[in-house]
């Protein structure tokens, strides 16, 4: 489905007569398609990249996206950019869509993928995109690569581990999260919880599941807001200190795309440290 | 009425104060116990006392341990600090509409709070939080007394609360507005909405100091208290100055609300309620209304934060609504019955 679609707004952009030997220019408008720009295009094809394109927290390619103009999230500065192709994310501003579709702009919408299938369509439609098919495959073989790295080491042991974030949130079946948990072999406390889609989990409740680990997105013992605290309360630290804490930075996991490859490598690595 | 029968009401009345506060202290014991035993995790009443007293699992002791008595004795604490406020203020300005939620005080403290978070400043389970939200909550129950002036009407102190208390709730939005934390939403309703959940030892020790000093402040300044209902000067004539009472207020009102609030975000209403509730048992002198005022603040808070735990619901209802759900329904009433005071004698 992406990749038809994809292929029929390359075809689209074709069909203006405006190729040219390097491929098609692009912006991206999006944080997740950012990354997945940044690591499939040449350097000419970006000309603009999200206004959250630089952010460590976010993006697992923040670093390089540096070096190219940032959006502001508006119209306007796109439309003055006057690219081939737009890369939107369905959750990005509809009003903005809207317009640029109405001034003439041909969008490529992408999804939040939710397994590992789907991340994987979506790399191999934006190669389509980008006109660079081998390059998608390419991280493809890494993503599996990496995937085969993690189940070595986890399906022997079928841990349970629980995916917690700020304030107890639980990411629930149907998250990317746990898609790599599945992938890997791991077991997925959440489902044992009954969050379904995903909810916010008592601290009781967590107590009492007692998962062999946790999986959170930050190690340390900052609390810089309320959110944090929970991660950090003294009953949960009491049973999960930091040898018992899976730690996954958000950027590798927040956006379905070529970072996953480095969430499993760090997945694995972060096995091996909790169960020395 | 003869010497005689004047000692007999006096008696009555003052055994009527006695089984009151009694009652209302067993009913206090009660609603602890309860939220002790009350939880997402079921525990039986035996489980809980066992671990409790350190017996039993590892898991349930730690249940009840370290997630439910802090949330007990916080919501003890700060039901308790809230109801003492209300009283406090009410006896200082002679006025039944007082309290520290109408004044913006709680509201002025979650300002404080969200900044230090906001700025990044200091971890919140670092003394910054209260400290800075008790600064908050001095500034605006100063500023509130200073605007409304030495003999206020309610009407005055009921506008200038609500435009302190607007103002305290917008600069609480911009602030999360400009800052970089990026989970502003969910932090904006914490603080402004009031809740128990998930609290710790940590936030008990972050907490507490403030609100013994505090309450200890407003319970000193009992017998000024009951001066004060003769009038200003006749208090002053008996060495009440008045002046100064109004910083220990001030004081002792921001250091509870602050202190409590840097824990629980904005819990209304408590403060306006409790007295009321008190007065037909106990009678209309301050000075006796100060402790069955926190009392029943603490039996207010607890009983709310038990019924947040047990009323069905797919997300967690914050006790901070549930308060001022019964609250402002209550402040509505009150106004109805102080229309004339507040009509000017026109209504």
């Amino acid at each position: 489905m992406m990749r038809r679609l994809a292929a029929l707004a390359a075809a689209a952009w074709m069909s203006c007569g405006a190729a040219s030997a390097a491929g098609p220019r692009i912006v991206s408008m999006n944080v997740c398609s950012d990354q997945l720009v940044l690591s499939l295009a040449d350097r000419d094809q970006i000309i603009g990249l999200s206004r959250f394109s630089r952010d460590a927290w976010q993006s697992w390619a923040a670093d390089k996206a540096r070096n190219y103009p940032r959006l502001s999230g508006e119209a306007e500065d796109v439309l003055l950019l006057k690219p081939d192709l737009v890369v939107v994310s369905l959750f990005d501003k509809r009003a903005t869509r809207d317009l640029l579709k109405a001034k003439g702009l041909h969008l490529v919408e992408f999804t939040v993928p939710r397994t590992l299938d789907e991340v994987k369509d979506q790399i191999r439609a934006m190669g389509d995109v980008l006109q660079h098919p081998d390059r998608a495959e390419a991280e493809i073989a890494r993503l599996d690569a990496a995937v085969a790295r993690a189940r070595d080491l986890a399906d022997v042991h079928h841990y349970r581990v629980l995916p917690l974030e700020r304030r107890g949130f639980v990411p629930g079946d149907s998250s990317l999260i746990s898609s790599l948990l599945a992938a890997t072999g791991l077991s997925n406390a959440a489902s044992e919880l009954g969050v379904g889609a995903g909810g916010f989990a008592s601290l009781e409740a967590i107590v009492k599941l007692r998962p062999d680990f946790i999986l959170v997105s930050e190690a340390g013992d900052r609390a810089e807001d309320d959110g944090r605290a929970f991660l950090l309360h003294p009953a949960l630290e009491r049973f999960y200190p930091e040898g018992k804490r899976i730690v996954l930075p958000e950027r590798l996991t927040v956006c379905g795309g070529v970072m996953l490859a480095d969430a499993l490598d760090r997945l694995t690595e972060e096995l091996k440290r909790v169960t020395r | 009425m003869s010497v005689q029968d004047f000692a007999l009401a006096a008696e009555v009345a003052a055994r009527r104060r006695w089984g009151a506060t009694a009652a209302l202290l067993a009913l206090v014991v009660l609603l602890c116990v309860l939220s002790l035993g009350i939880g997402p995790v079921r525990l039986s009443p035996l489980a809980v006392i066992e671990a409790l007293f350190g017996g039993g699992s590892d898991v349930a002791q730690v249940i009840v341990r370290e997630i439910r008595l802090p949330r007990t004795i916080l919501a003890f604490a700060i039901g308790g600090i809230l109801g003492l406020s209300g009283a406090a203020l009410q006896g200082l300005l002679r006025n039944p509409l007082a309290s520290p939620s109408l004044f913006g005080a709680p509201q002025s403290a979650a300002f404080g709070a969200v900044l230090v978070i906001a700025l990044g400043l200091a971890d919140v389970r670092s003394y910054a939080l209260p400290v800075v939200a008790i600064i908050a909550a001095f500034g605006s129950v100063f500023a509130l007394l200073a605007i409304a002036g030495r003999n206020a009407g309610l009407l005055i102190l009921i506008l200038a609360g609500l435009a302190i208390s607007s103002f305290a709730g917008a600069a609480t939005a911009l602030v999360m507005n400009l800052s970089s934390n990026p989970f502003v939403v969910l932090e904006i309703a914490f603080w402004l909405l009031g809740s128990l959940e998930d609290r710790s030892f940590q936030h008990v020790a972050l907490a507490l100091p403030f609100i013994i000093v505090g309450g200890a402040i407003l319970l000193s300044q009992a017998s000024a208290f009951r001066a004060l209902t003769l009038g200003e000067e006749a208090a002053q004539s008996l060495g009440v100055d008045v002046g100064r009472l109004r910083l220990y207020v001030i004081t002792g009102v921001a250091l509870g609300v602050g202190g409590a609030v840097a824990v629980t975000g904005t819990i209304g209403f408590i403060g306006l309620v409790a007295p009321h509730l008190m007065r037909p048992p106990i009678g209309h002198d301050p000075a006796r209304l100060l402790v069955p005022s926190a009392l029943t603040g603490s039996a207010l808070l607890l009983a709310a934060d038990i019924a947040v735990r047990i009323i069905p619901s797919t997300s967690d209802i914050k006790v901070g609504v549930l308060t001022s759900i019964i609250g402002v329904p209550f402040f509505l009433y009150l106004i109805m019955r102080e229309r004339r005071a507040l009509g000017g004698g026109v209504a």
